[in-house]
Order: structure tokens, then C-alpha cells, then sequence
């Protein structure tokens, strides 16, 4: 897709502060194991041609730029084109519910008016899912829409995400919140250029709004179609929603569906060796990523790179992020462990289904 | 170590024949081992570790595989300006081309690859060996000695060393003798087979061969003799930790199952020496309801539903409900069906055992069982 180009917005983080997010954005928040979110939006990106790829970063970037590098790993090391940072509203970040801020688009213009192309398309770092954006490109040529934006019918209630009345497969309104049966954004939407920049000049006083609530009134004269999307989705605006989004890959149809071959999801690359299983370990309906090494007991958990777990240990329905030590005869249950946090040896660290302990991350 | 003081010179052409089925279409150095890395991975992380950034890779046989994997050499942080990774096939010129015959003969076909990048030090390599070694240690010590020519040595069993190229030395590590295969061996120093030539010497005593008619154009062979006769200052280097050359199915086999159990040998969880690969981006290994995992290495993009104990299983490796795989070495995309038993064998890239169906033997003086690249194993075919 030489005539495209992405940008991600990655600079809007959960509404619902947590632990998990205070020192991070969502964008880098590490998932299943060895991902971070912001992998889905650039893989999808890349994964349909896309070589020139921006990213909007919140003033708390170190941990993006730490991941995404030089963005060789999503073949974004371009001579032309290629990775671009560009930098965020200071306000970003504490404005919820936006997702495409006008303010920051007009302040990375250049971005835009440098560019050839004849479409962009957006997305943010908080939802996962993985598309054929060529499918929603071509259906974006073929309707002669001025924007097509990705959707699903909502399965649940959810006030984080941005939903769309839509009659006839035409976008006429936009509201926060979405419940059972409306059509949720996915927070994904292409847009030829030229239109953008001309709504750069007609939403310049109020910049302030997210792009779609700028566009309300004009749901008449600008052509918004819906795509709609039939995979697996997750939107994580919430430590519970993030905590479920992990667990529904301890379903192999699920992780099938979402790691394909076709369409990897790329993410940075490691030096880790294998997990080692030791002699005595027992783990079951678990996933175990590189580095690993498992003495002990693992069950319904999602283990990240570089974890121990020493014998006599017990890990149950809980996420351990890179680099936990659970010593000899801890419990750590229905938990979300940061990363290099050590469980001391006989202690416990227990949340409950209903409310799932966060640990924080330890100082390195 | 400055950028051009020292280039290496890795010899990845080789067919590996004796590995049967595991190198019918690819090379040896290409060959997956431990999980997740490829038997190349070893000298050339072993290179960026040491700080050599220029590395010549020698390859001949069925090289797509090979060459893909080493790419620009990025994955072992080689792609460099001005150096970094290439890869150097056989050529033709003017005067018409030739095969690599022999390890002498495929560096003098590059001695043009050496000349251009004038190096005072040539480290000449075998992309087929796994162990872990600084050779900026090992420069150090053939600079020290005044050497012409260091040859890292370690000590073998002696009831072995008949086995191997044996080099006699002088206490200060002066070579005084090579053979080849003794039958009463008078040292038990063995040749790794890794070199660190002055380049001038090299690049001459080479040119000097390629002329001689009744050479084999072999470094073992021929070479290290000649330099003997010649008086030249030969030094060893001894080495004392893990090496192993994989040259066997036995041999591979058996150095897979040393990389398991408590605490073992070659530990490939060091992290100031860490072995690099160009891996592919998988999610995490998963481990099913009734999955069973006992001692074993397992990788990336592996699933696994039934049991497998004392086993490496390596990136998108598949062990099926009920199944069950022992003693064994599952390469990449290996697949054990539900029911299926594996015991005592190595599976291919990409090949299936198919439900029920058992393959290999606990019998220890039967053969490792070896399933090659893409076969599937059905009822009845094993």
C-alpha cells in the first residue's frame, strides 16, 4: 500500500488509573507474555503494506521508544518513509475519552502535508484485535467514503468505548459508551488526505475535541462508513478488562485466530532461550514465554519472559510479567505482577476473580 | 579490538551428510538446535561477543535456508558499515569458477574478500560447532606469543584422542607436532579446528597451495604441516569448557539431551554471553489442561496437550492429547499427533507423526529414530 500511510495516536491512557499504567502508557503496556498493545496497531498497520507509520507519543515515552526502537522489528527501518515520532499534547493524556485529538493531528501537520499518499489510517494502541486493513481499504474505495471507520456490535456495556449510530452501514452520530448491541469504534479509521487536511482548516477552533466529536454536526455532508470487523476484539481501557484480555488467550482458538501466519504480530525481538521446564514442575493451561524457568507449580497463568518459579511455588490464575522471581513456597493468585518483582519465599500474593491484585512494578 | 585488526573467515558450506535426513535440503550450519537456534548461531554470536564485526560466511550447500537465516547479519548485531556479515558462495571470474574443494581452498577462493578488508589477523571458523569462546581472548594470547599461527586445543579423553587431530606442544604452548588421527597418540590436545592466522602468512601460504597439485587444500591436512616444516611459531590455545561438534545423529542427539536436567554443562541461560538468533516472533508456548511438561526446553509458538518429558521442544512444536514424547528433539513445526508416541528421536522441521502412530524405540542400542524435513509418518510407514 504505497499510496497510505498509519498514524497512532499513543498518548491516551485508561481512564481508570492503576498501577499497571501509572509509570507506563497503554500503548507499552506488556501483554500476553512477550507483546506489548501498541504491537497490534503497528502489525496490522505493516501487515497490509503500510510502510511509513507515525506515532503520536505522550510525554511518558521512554518505554515506547525502548520497545519500538528504530522500528526495525515491524520493518519500519525505512530509507523513505519509514517510523516517524511525533510528539503529543501535553494534555493528552488526562483529556479521557479522546482518541484522535485534533490538537495533536494539526501539531504534527507536516506529518501529513509532506506526505504523497492518498489516505491515512488511524489508529491507537488500546485495543486488540488482528485485521486485513487491505479488506477495509479496498471497501473504502469501492464506497467513495470520505472516512471508513472499523466497528462491531458491542457484546457488553462498555463507558470507555467510543460508539457510533450507524443507519444503512452510515455513520450519523457519535457518542462515549457503548452498550449491548450498539456499534463500538475500534478505534481504526481511513481517511483520504486531501479531506484531512481540509478538516485540519475547518476544525481549527476547536481543537481542543477528538476529530469525531469535532465531526458531529457534519455527519451530513462527510461520508463516514463502517466496516465491520468479525474477529476477536479487546478493548482495554481497565485493569479487569486487561486482566481478561491475557486470559482469553489461554484458548488456543483465540491465540490461533489472533497469531496468524499470514498476519504476524510483531513485537521486539529478544535473545531469550527456551522455557525450561525443570524436572518436577507442573504446569497446566498456562503460557510459558522464553527465559522462563519453572521449578514449581503453574496453573490458568500467563508468564512472561525471564520468570522463575522456584520449586514449591505456586502460581494460579495470575499474570507475571518480565522477570518476577516467585521463591520457593510463595502463592501468587489471581494477581497481576509487574515486572522483576520478587514474591518472597512462603509469602502469598492474593487477589480475588472479582478483584484482581495488582503488584506494581519493582525498582530496578 | 579495532574493527579490521582481526576478520573471520566461518566455513558454512559444508553438507553435514552424516546427519542424514536432518540435512537433505538444508545445510549443517542451518540445522535447528536447542530450541530455538540453528548450529551457526553458536560461532556467530560467539563473534559478536567477541567484537568481531566482520565475518565472512562460506556456503556452498543448499544455501536458501542458510543464507535467509543469516539475513544482514542483524540478529547477531553484524550489520555494520564498512563490515558486517557476507556471505561468500563460490564464483566465477575470467578465468571460470570452481567449487569449494577443502576448508583451504574455499578461503583461497576469498583471499580477495580478506585483501579487501586488510586485516592484520585472519580467525578461521567452522559454522558447525557449538560452544561459547572470546576469541579477543584467544587474539590476545596469539599476539603475546609472537604466534603465526594459534590453534585453539582442549583436552580430550585419551582412549579419544585417536578420534581427533592431535597437536603436540611444549609447555609454553609451542607446537611441535600434528597429527592427524594418531594411532598412539603422544598428547591429548585435539584441534578445534578454529585458527587465528597474521593474514600476510595466511594469504601466502595459501597462494602457495592452491599450486601444489598433490595437496587436498585442507587447513588439518595440509596447511598446519606445511607451516610446521616451515618452522613457523605455531602456538596453542587451550580451551576447557563445553564444545561439541554435532557431526552425527548420535552425536546430535546426545548433545540435545545435555542441554537438560539440573544445572547443565553449556548453560544457554547466560546473559554476559548470551547465544543470538534470528528467531521468528511467536507467541509464548502453551501448555494445554492435560498438558505434562518434565524436564524440557521448550520454545516459542509450542503447544502442548499431552506429555513430554526429557525433550527439547523447539518454535511451533505440537504434542498432541494422549500423546507422548520422550528422549527426544522436536524441531520447528514438528508435529506429534493426539495418541501418538515419540521416544528416542529426532523430528524434522515441519514434519508430522500421525495420531496413534509410535515412532522410536527405549531399546538404547537401537539407532535414534530420525524423521526428516517435511515427512509425515502415517500408520504402518514406521
Amino acid at each position: 500500500m504505497e499510496k497510505v500511510i498509519g498514524l497512532i495516536t499513543c498518548n491516551y491512557s485508561a481512564k481508570e488509573s492503576s498501577a499497571l499504567t501509572e509509570n507506563r502508557p497503554v500503548a507499552s503496556l506488556p501483554y500476553f507474555g512477550r507483546y506489548r498493545l501498541v504491537d497490534f496497531a503497528l502489525s496490522n498497520l505493516v501487515n497490509c503494506g503500510i510502510r511509513t507509520v507515525g506515532m503520536v507519543l505522550p510525554y511518558n515515552y521512554r518505554s515506547i521508544i525502548d520497545h519500538v526502537g528504530s522500528g526495525k522489528d515491524w520493518d519500519l527501518d525505512r530509507k523513505n518513509g519509514g517510523l516517524f515520532i511525533l510528539p503529543g499534547s501535553a494534555f493528552g493524556t488526562s483529556r479521557t475519552g479522546a482518541r484522535f485529538l485534533l490538537r495533536d493531528l494539526v501539531h504534527n501537520k507536516a506529518y501529513f502535508t509532506r506526505s504523497t499518499s492518498d489516505a491515512v489510517i488511524f489508529s491507537t494502541a488500546n485495543f486488540v484485535y488482528n485485521v486485513d486493513l487491505n479488506q477495509v481499504y479496498d471497501a473504502h474505495k469501492a464506497s467513495g467514503a470520505d472516512i471508513t471507520v472499523l466497528t462491531k456490535t458491542a457484546a457488553e456495556k462498555d463507558p470507555d468505548v467510543t460508539a457510533f449510530d450507524v443507519v444503512d452501514g452510515r455513520v450519523q452520530g457519535v457518542h462515549h459508551g457503548t452498550a449491548f448491541g450498539e456499534t463500538m469504534f475500534l478505534d481504526c479509521f481511513v481517511i483520504n488526505r486531501q479531506l484531512l487536511l481540509d478538516m485540519f482548516d475547518w476544525y481549527a477552533p476547536t481543537d481542543y475535541l477528538d476529530l469525531f466529536e469535532a465531526m458531529a454536526g457534519d455527519f451530513g455532508r462527510v461520508n463516514v462508513r463502517a466496516f465491520d470487523f468479525d474477529g476477536y476484539v479487546a478493548p482495554i481501557f481497565n485493569k479487569r478488562a486487561y486482566y481478561r484480555a491475557n486470559m482469553d488467550l489461554l484458548d488456543p482458538r483465540t491465540t490461533a485466530e489472533l497469531f496468524t501466519a499470514e498476519r504476524s504480530i510483531k513485537t521486539k525481538t529478544h535473545d531469550t532461550p527456551p522455557a525450561k521446564f525443570e524436572v518436577g514442575s507442573r504446569v497446566c493451561n498456562s503460557a510459558v514465554a522464553s527465559g522462563d524457568r519453572i521449578y514449581g507449580s503453574v496453573s490458568d497463568s500467563i508468564l512472561s519472559r525471564n520468570v522463575i518459579v522456584e520449586a514449591g511455588a505456586t502460581v494460579r490464575n495470575s499474570i507475571l510479567m518480565q522477570g518476577c522471581v516467585v521463591k520457593s513456597g510463595a502463592r501468587v493468585e489471581n494477581a497481576i505482577v509487574d515486572r522483576a518483582n520478587v514474591v518472597p519465599a512462603g509469602t502469598e500474593l492474593r487477589g480475588t476473580p472479582e478483584d484482581i491484585l495488582v503488584k506494581e512494578k519493582a525498582h530496578e | 579490538m579495532s574493527k579490521k585488526e582481526c576478520i573471520a573467515m566461518l566455513l558454512a558450506g559444508g553438507q553435514g551428510s552424516r546427519l542424514g535426513a536432518l540435512t537433505s535440503n538444508v545445510a549443517k550450519p542451518a540445522v535447528s538446535f536447542g530450541g530455538k537456534f540453528r548450529i551457526i548461531d553458536f560461532a556467530l554470536s560467539n563473534c559478536a561477543n567477541s567484537g568481531i564485526t566482520t565475518v565472512g560466511v562460506l556456503t556452498q550447500y543448499r544455501p536458501y535456508l542458510l543464507h535467509s537465516y543469516i539475513g544482514t547479519g542483524e540478529a547477531w548485531n553484524l550489520d555494520e558499515r564498512g563490515g558486517g556479515v557476507s556471505i561468500l558462495p563460490p564464483f566465477a571470474t575470467q578465468t571460470g569458477g570452481a567449487w569449494y574443494e577443502g576448508t583451504a581452498d574455499a578461503v583461497t577462493q576469498n583471499i580477495g574478500y580478506i585483501e579487501q578488508n586488510d586485516p592484520e589477523y585472519v580467525l578461521i571458523l567452522s559454522g558447525d560447532q557449538l560452544y561459547r569462546m572470546d576469541y579477543d581472548d584467544m587474539l590476545e594470547c596469539h599476539k603475546k606469543n609472537n604466534a603465526d599461527l594459534t590453534i585453539a586445543v582442549m583436552p580430550v579423553a585419551w582412549e579419544e584422542a585417536s578420534r581427533f587431530g592431535i597437536l603436540t606442544a611444549e609447555p609454553d604452548g609451542r607446537i611441535t607436532k600434528f597429527t592427524e588421527k594418531p594411532k598412539k597418540p603422544d598428547s591429548n590436545l585435539a584441534s578445534m579446528g578454529i585458527y587465528i592466522f597474521n593474514a600476510d602468512l595466511l594469504i601466502e601460504t595459501l597462494k602457495e597451495d592452491a599450486l601444489d597439485q598433490t595437496s587436498d587444500h585442507d587447513f588439518g591436512g595440509n596447511i598446519i604441516p606445511k607451516l610446521l616444516e616451515d618452522g613457523k611459531r605455531l602456538y596453542t590455545y587451550e580451551f576447557n569448557g563445553f564444545w561439541r561438534d554435532v557431526g552425527t545423529i548420535s552425536s546430535y542427539h546426545e548433545t540435545s539431551m545435555d542441554l537438560l536436567g539440573p544445572n547443565p554443562e553449556f548453560d544457554i541461560f547466560s546473559t554476559t554471553f548470551p547465544i543470538m538468533s534470528n528467531a521468528s516472533t511467536r507467541p509464548p508456548a502453551f501448555v494445554g489442561k492435560d498438558g505434562n511438561i518434565d524436564d524440557c526446553l521448550v520454545a516459542n509458538g509450542c503447544q502442548v496437550y499431552g506429555t513430554a518429558k526429557h525433550s527439547i521442544l523447539s518454535t511451533d512444536a505440537y504434542v498432541g492429547e494422549r500423546a507422548t514424547v520422550v528422549d527426544s528433539v522436536l524441531l520447528p513445526g514438528a508435529v506429534v499427533k493426539d495418541g501418538a508416541q515419540v521416544v528416542r528421536a529426532i523430528l524434522g522441521e515441519n514434519s508430522v507423526v500421525e495420531e496413534n502412530v509410535s515412532v522410536g524405540s527405549v531399546d538404547t542400542t537401537k539407532d535414534t529414530a530420525v524423521i526428516g524435513n517435511d515427512v509425515v509418518v502415517g500408520k504402518g510407514e514406521n
